[in-house]
């Protein structure tokens, strides 16, 4: 198992967000977390990766504990990991090969050089190239979000986390996108988890699909199954059928 | 009361952290020089400008209490004493609490609203060593040195207009700035200025970091950064008169 979650609650205030929500992933699967917004979605990356503690339950990764980890290993776990912000969350006083480049400081031995043969290569990938010297405010929405993702994949992490990756995208953009992402799992052999609202993205992508309702997974299977559940819940949103999914609750 | 008790402990608790992460200086160190700049060489306009017209309002308050009573070179004693140990050291604190307590404070805060505080531990950085330690140290080092500068227009202006406008010679403001001097008062004006470098500096941090809340929640850790950082000046200020005069 590459990453497991087990019984994870997280409240806010009143809010009671995840409610002993429990998801395993295997090794060099991409998995799609489908919902409703405000569900939990964005709240279950950032456990993961050990931005948000969970009041309660565990996310082991490769046998560790996350939240058991001292903050040296924590930081050593992270630097396995890229994470794809829904709001690219660019550091704004950097320029884009900067931001491309943070990462990979991180990394022993590595010379500047490298570095800036490393950026030049993720930016290209992202139809990026030659942005280096831009700072995040020259560019738009979608190369903002695209520059982010060239900030994730940069150190070739074991693990990738999208959050809504292709939100606000235009159409070849989010085609480029779910290419790379499949790429990255085919030639790499990365682990994803990937947050989206965008169907057409999900079934493109993923291994197998979770659904979260009401803070616990609804539904997980492959893009075959969820096409073919007779879920009303999970149908009523594939579908974008809120009528289905009202039936139930009344 | 447990809303100031939590504050204190989150704090006290980015203090410890902020201790612990000294030793991570390849992340640190490099910011250093920058922020040495910003906060400090950036800084000293207006320190200067402030201590310019404290110098000549105390020479001139001087010279209007003393007339007739007090011999005038005792203009130079009070500019020179009350400069030094007082007005230099906290006038410019509380001038760099608005400017610098406030720039960190909205910067860290934009950094957290927008995620960038998370990017930096998704990319494995630990923001205090990044964010923090650089800051703080900055301040240590640079509120000093402004500080310098400052007691030293101060006593200039003071002594520039005592020539000007208060019919006192130079050998008399000389006579009066010495009469009184002691160089362990240039001493308590550093480590005051040390310690407001520190706070300032701190609170801004710790006040950025716990922004949420978007815009409204950048504004209000600004607020708070300068409200807190000054009251905290002006406690410390009472606080080394009491411990070291």
């Amino acid at each position: 198992m590459s990453i497991e979650i087990r019984g994870i609650h997280k409240s806010f205030g009143e809010d009671h967000i995840l409610r002993g929500f429990s998801l395993a992933v295997q090794e060099g699967e991409t998995l799609s977390i489908i919902g409703p917004s405000g569900v939990g979605k964005s709240v279950t990356l950032k456990t993961i990766i050990g931005l948000i503690t969970p009041d309660s339950g565990e996310v082991w990764v490769d046998g560790k504990s996350v939240h058991a980890l001292l903050l040296p290993e924590l930081f050593e776990f992270r630097r396995k990991v890229g994470y794809v912000f829904q709001f690219a969350a660019l550091f704004d006083s950097m320029s884009v090969g900067e931001n491309v480049a943070m990462g990979l400081r991180r990394i022993e031995g590595i010379t500047e050089g490298e570095i800036q043969k490393r950026v030049s290569y993720c930016l290209n990938i992202v139809d990026l190239g030659g942005t280096e010297e831009r700072l995040p405010s020259e560019l738009s929405g979608g190369m903002r979000k695209r520059a982010g993702l060239a900030r994730a994949i940069a150190t070739r992490p074991k693990y990738l986390l999208y959050d809504e990756p292709t939100t606000g995208l235009d159409p070849v953009t989010t085609t480029t996108i779910d290419g790379l992402i499949n790429r990255m799992s085919e030639e790499l052999g990365v682990t994803a988890i990937v947050v989206t609202h965008n169907m057409a993205s999900a079934y493109e992508i993923s291994d197998r699909i979770a659904m979260l309702h009401e803070g616990s997974i609804r539904f997980v299977g492959t893009p075959d199954d969820i096409r073919a559940t007779d879920d009303p819940v999970v149908k009523g949103f594939v579908e974008g059928r809120p009528e289905l999914s009202r039936e139930v609750s009344l | 009361m447990l809303a100031g008790v939590s504050t204190v402990g989150k704090g006290g608790h980015l203090a410890v952290r902020a201790v612990g992460t000294l030793k991570q200086v390849d992340i640190w160190g490099p910011r250093l020089v920058p922020l040495l700049a910003s906060i400090g060489v950036a800084s000293i306009p207006i320190a200067l400008f402030i201590l310019t017209f404290t110098g000549m309002v105390l020479a001139i308050q001087a010279s209007y209490t003393f007339t007739g009573t007090v011999p005038k070179y005792f203009v130079g004693a009070l500019v020179g004493k009350t400069v030094i140990l007082e007005l230099g050291p906290v006038l410019t604190a509380l001038a760099l609490a608005g400017r610098v307590g406030a720039s960190i404070a909205s910067e860290l805060g934009t950094m957290r609203v927008t995620e960038q505080i998370d990017a930096l531990e998704a990319l494995a950085y630990d923001p205090v060593a990044y964010l923090v330690v650089p800051r703080v140290l900055a301040g240590m080092f640079m509120f000093p040195v402004i500080t310098v500068f400052s007691l030293v227009v101060g006593v200039a202006a003071g002594w520039i207009t005592s020539l000007a406008m208060l019919d006192i010679t130079t050998p008399e403001f000389v006579k009066g700035l010495k009469l009184f001097f002691d160089t362990y008062d240039v001493q308590f004006a550093l480590i005051k200025a040390w310690s407001f470098g520190l706070v300032v500096t701190g609170v801004g941090c710790f006040y950025g970091f716990q922004a949420s809340g978007g815009a409204e929640g950048v504004g209000h850790a600004t607020t708070r950064a300068v409200v807190v950082g000054s009251m905290i000046i002006l406690v410390l200020d009472a606080f080394w008169a009491a411990v070291l005069l």
